[in-house]
């Protein structure tokens, strides 16, 4: 229920994003649409309890979705995503990601990690690449606005986390960015 | 966690990656969105839209009415230079209105076999009920002389009436004075057209235009009329006017109504004739044509 929640509500964003940052005056701007899908399926793969299979699914299944927002071939960002959160779960041991600068630092991280498995997996199934310059651009631009929009978004998520708490202790961590 | 719970989550784990692999090759052989995915696009597209919807709205809202900062200054230019072009506009459209009058008058001189010279019409003095009495032309007493013929497209205008330094009054064929001996063109009847001086038309009337015996000679309305050319300053064959209607006769003169041709309140520029034309050679057609001096051809 939670990840699915968190899924939910990853996919309004991303639709409320997809609207909104066409809207923006530069073409720089518009181009730099922040990775809402990898910061989702970074926060599923830190936050992942027990068991995986659960935030490798929901971050499938953003991805899916953002396949179809973005008119991306299906499975494209599936594929990524689920990938990111398997990055991203095996830093959970090593990383505590907590405060601004922190979750700055990780967002970036995760747009890299997340634009460079695009990258990859593009490039093996065959899918078009642009000039490597354009696509580091691209992929310079798409980083710093992830980067700013991290704390933002993780704030969500954390309350929504700590809505399914079950403990208060659970409820504080969720609040904090500590994995239970 | 147990080892086969930990061998369970990670094969789920590893079929969860693999199905969108799937799923994109599936997807990049078929090329086109499935159905699957069709479906999926129906039932959040509403989502979608209402969020456009609302960015959209929101980002008119900003552009319409919170980053108008600078329009003021942009209307006042943008109302300066349409005042500026306005201006040219009618400046423009002044020498446009030159041009075409001095376009009517070449056309008009050059059809005028006669000694001429142009006029532009810059005055023209309205009756009460806005019928043009007179017209003024910029031509004066270095250049014009009463009762010489002013002429325009159509036909005769009128007569140089009087002359004040540098510019001349021309009294209208419509004018009460002005009397020009026409001929009706379908008939061949002569008579003197006088202008009857009405001040809310133009209409003029045909003196001693005589009851001809056989009705199919008697003018009718419609009939035109052209100038005889004798015993009046315009060269004979311009048209003066139509007869508008019939107002009866007097057992011996028929009574008309005539409307002149030229419609004075729409004359631009006239041709003043400074003399009268030279009577066509009744000889023309039988001379022969002189044989070249020695041989000799002028190129």
């Amino acid at each position: 229920m939670r990840t699915a929640t968190l899924v939910l509500a990853a996919y309004v964003l991303c639709v409320i994003v997809g609207a909104c940052w066409r809207l923006l005056p530069a073409a720089a701007l518009r181009d730099a649409v922040p990775e809402l899908g990898a910061l989702t399926s970074a926060y599923l793969g830190l936050t992942a309890r027990r068991h995986l299979a659960p935030a490798i699914g929901g971050s499938v299944t953003i991805g899916y979705l953002v396949d179809v927002i973005s008119g991306a071939p299906a499975g494209l960002a599936a594929l990524v995503l689920g990938f990111t959160c398997l990055i991203t779960r095996s830093a959970q041991q090593r990383i505590l990601v907590r405060g601004a600068a922190m979750t700055i630092g990780f967002s970036a991280f995760v747009a890299l990690v997340a634009g460079v498995v695009g990258l990859a997996v593009r490039a093996a199934v065959g899918i078009p690449v642009a000039a490597i310059a354009v696509e580091l651009q691209h992929l310079a631009l798409v980083t710093a606005a992830t980067a700013l929009i991290g704390p933002l978004v993780w704030r969500v998520f954390r309350r929504i986390d700590a809505a399914f708490a079950r403990t208060h202790r659970e409820r504080d961590a969720a609040l904090e960015g500590i994995a239970p | 966690m147990t080892v086969r719970r930990r061998l369970l989550d990670w094969s789920l784990t590893g079929l969860l990656i693999l199905v969108p692999a799937l799923v994109l090759r599936a997807s990049l052989q078929r090329g086109t969105p499935s159905a699957f995915d069709a479906a999926i696009l129906r039932i959040t597209a509403p989502l979608e839209a209402g969020v456009s919807w609302l960015a959209e709205g929101v980002g008119g809202l900003w552009s319409r009415y919170v980053a108008l900062v600078d329009v003021e200054s942009e209307n006042r230019e943008l109302r300066e230079d349409n005042e500026r072009l306005r201006k040219e506009l009618a400046e423009m459209s002044r020498r446009a209105y030159d041009v075409a009058a001095l376009e009517e008058l070449a056309v008009l001189k050059k059809h005028t076999p006669t000694d001429t010279i142009g006029a532009r019409v810059i005055g023209a003095p309205l009756s009460p009920q806005f019928r043009v009495l007179r017209l003024r032309l910029d031509r004066g007493a270095r250049d014009v002389q009463p009762d010489m013929a002013v002429i325009a497209g159509t036909g005769p205008v009128g007569k140089i009436d009087k002359v004040y330094g540098d510019y001349a009054d021309v009294m209208l064929v419509s004018d009460a004075r002005s009397k020009i001996e026409v001929v009706v063109k379908r008939t061949g009847a002569r008579g003197w057209l006088i202008g009857l001086g009405r001040p809310d038309s133009y209409a003029c009337t045909i003196s001693a235009l005589e009851l001809a015996p056989q009705s199919e000679l008697r003018a009718k309305a419609g009939d035109e009329l052209i100038t005889s050319g004798v015993g009046s300053v315009f060269p004979p064959g311009l048209v003066v006017g139509t007869i508008e209607k019939l107002e009866g006769d007097d057992g011996m003169f028929q009574k008309v109504q005539v409307r002149p041709a030229v419609d004075v309140s729409r004359v631009r520029a006239v041709i003043v004739l400074l003399a009268n034309p030279p009577p066509p050679d009744p000889d023309a057609k039988s001379k022969k044509k002189s044989e070249p001096a020695f041989g000799v051809r002028a190129l």
